[in-house]
């Protein structure tokens, strides 16, 4: 760690770390995995709490966090279902943020990616790495118990179904969340990326409170992240059946 | 009457029906959890526990089953002589939400040992060989042809330490040649083997990378010729302008058509690679020397008209 680099819990969880580098700010999980490095990342030691460098050009949760996401973040001791994994990178860092309490159940369905997260698997002792397709939960019904949540990067034209679907079947109840790094560019050409957007937001609303969605330019060019909490309750507040909310007044809370 | 419900939770079983308040269980598929793991994926009716199979008894005949993994409700259909249904998404949640949760470090090792079985079984399966024998020698294709490129440009002094740099290095080109001789002729056979009929059509070496392009035989086999013509192609498809071939421009005949052609000649192609691929997928027949004749039919039509 380079001096004078302060390190403070961020706003939204207190596994992650920000810290001001040059008019930049970093992030950074604390691990509860072991090194080496998964992607080539950088380490770092603070206060005795190994951290890895949470970068928005590699992570679209990072880009999320970084472009100013309200939402809430999975956090610390909760479980997790992850659908399209890959490899581990984003992954890993939803397991460090999730702790050495929490689970990270992470489907992946290609043979080649799903090697390495399994690597990955054997030195993060919250991740379950499950090697199945997300378009059939009921193959991994029996391997996953409920879920706070569930964050799906998939780019599939149909994401937003598999990540309905994974939801109905896992999600622990009223209250839990769901997360979608809506890639735009994977589900056809007949809107706008941002006609995507208010279509995937209005889809959600349906079953969830969403939080302000963000784009995650310039990071990740046409994606957004997505997602809300489950609730009759608070969609009827919302005021009216299947009726997307208004920008800018949608009930999601604030922050943690 | 409300389904008795069996559901695996990991390496254990338990079920959860109107006879008790709370699940009955756990039941554990073995106490070592990579034979657990094992039993979870073949789920024969030897690898169901006696311990369950008594308790499963007690549920009145009246009653109806559902169970879930599919494999396991196959199992106890069989074992039982009754009627296992597959339960709804809904009856599913709310039976696993009923469960106790897991002892973590059982958890892991049975999910460990379980992603290794299975991938280890996917890797074993001919087509991820295929692919990744294509990928391999796609690769080393590109590292002899940049040490080729390398050593051509090397300027050398005649009894000097770059001289006997330059006759190791050639030593070991030798050898990088060598590697990729055997891997090539490993591929092709094994191109053979698994998709006769495109790789007779395109050759064994483009069939292969075709496969690997696609990502298997039956993805292959489900495109429509034009996303076979494109498959690899780096450029952005555009209307005006897009790419002509990807992988096939290095498909057997080719460079036999004249170079204004060649966009033409792919077009054919991918029409009887898609027919090719579909009979290697499915029907398994034979269609090699028809197709063949149907290709050099049309590169001489193509050789014969003026670019």
């Amino acid at each position: 760690m380079r001096p004078g680099r302060s390190f403070r819990p961020s706003d939204a969880s207190p596994r992650l770390l920000a810290a001001a580098r040059g008019d930049r700010e970093e992030l950074w999980t604390v691990t509860v995995g072991d090194p080496p490095p998964v992607y080539g990342e950088r380490w770092t030691e603070v206060e005795d709490r190994r951290c890895r460098l949470f970068e928005p050009g590699r992570s679209k949760l990072a880009a999320a966090v970084v472009r100013g996401w309200t939402g809430d973040l999975p956090s610390e001791g909760e479980r997790w279902l992850y659908l399209g994994a890959a490899s581990g990178t984003t992954a890993s860092h939803v397991a460090d943020l999730l702790g050495p309490d929490g689970r990270l159940y992470a489907v992946e369905r290609s043979v080649r990616p799903f090697a390495r997260l399994l690597a990955l698997a054997e030195r993060w002792p919250n991740l379950r790495p499950i090697l199945s397709d997300a378009r059939d939960p009921l193959g991994y019904a029996s391997l996953v118990p409920p879920v706070e949540g569930v964050y799906c990067d998939i780019a599939q034209a149909d994401q937003l179904e598999i990540l309905a679907r994974n939801a109905e079947l896992f999600l622990r109840g009223e209250g839990a969340r769901v997360l979608i790094a809506l890639k735009t560019a994977s589900m056809g050409r007949h809107r706008s990326a941002s006609g995507h957007r208010a279509a995937a937001e209005s889809f959600l609303s349906e079953e969830y409170a969403l939080y302000p969605s963000v784009p995650l330019e310039p990071f990740h060019r046409g994606h957004f992240l997505v997602g809300g909490r489950w609730g009759r309750a608070t969609r009827l507040r919302a005021g009216g059946e299947n009726r997307p909310t208004p920008r800018g007044r949608r009930p999601g809370r604030r922050g943690p | 009457m409300r389904p008795t419900l069996i559901v695996g939770s990991g390496p254990v079983l338990f079920t959860v029906g109107p006879e008790s308040p709370r699940p009955a269980g756990p039941f554990p598929l073995d106490p070592d959890p990579r034979v657990a793991a094992v039993r979870y994926e073949a789920m024969d009716t030897s690898d169901v526990p006696t311990r369950f199979l008594t308790a499963l008894e007690s549920v009145p005949p009246a009653s109806r089953l559902l169970a879930s993994p599919k494999q396991l409700a196959a199992a106890i259909e069989r074992l039982t002589h009754r009627t296992v249904g597959e339960p709804t998404l809904e009856e599913l949640r709310r039976g696993r939400a009923a469960l106790p949760l897991p002892d973590p470090a059982l958890e892991r090792r049975f999910f460990l040992a379980l992603a290794h079985f299975r991938l280890e079984r996917a890797l074993r399966a001919p087509e991820e060989v295929l692919i990744t024998l294509a990928r391999e020698e796609e690769r080393v294709e590109r590292s002899v042809g940049r040490e080729a490129r390398a050593a051509d440009s090397f300027v050398s002094v005649p009894d000097s330490p770059l001289d006997r740099h330059l006759a190791a290095w050639g030593k070991a080109r030798g050898a990088l040649g060598e590697l990729e001789e055997v891997l090539r002729r490993t591929l092709e056979s094994e191109a053979k083997i698994r998709v006769p009929n495109l790789a007779s059509v395109v050759g064994p070496r483009v069939a292969a990378r075709l496969v690997a392009a696609a990502g298997g035989i039956s993805e292959l086999a489900r495109m429509p010729a034009p996303r076979i013509q494109l498959l690899g192609s780096r450029r952005r498809p555009s209307p005006e302008r897009g790419p002509r071939f990807g992988v096939l421009y290095r498909a057997d005949r080719m460079a036999d058509v004249p170079i204004g052609r060649r966009g033409a000649y792919a077009r054919s192609l991918a029409a009887l690679a898609a027919i090719a691929i579909r009979a290697d997928a499915h029907t398994q027949r034979d269609l090699a020397a028809g197709l063949v004749a149907r290709r050099d039919r049309r590169v001489e039509q193509l050789r014969r008209r003026r670019s």
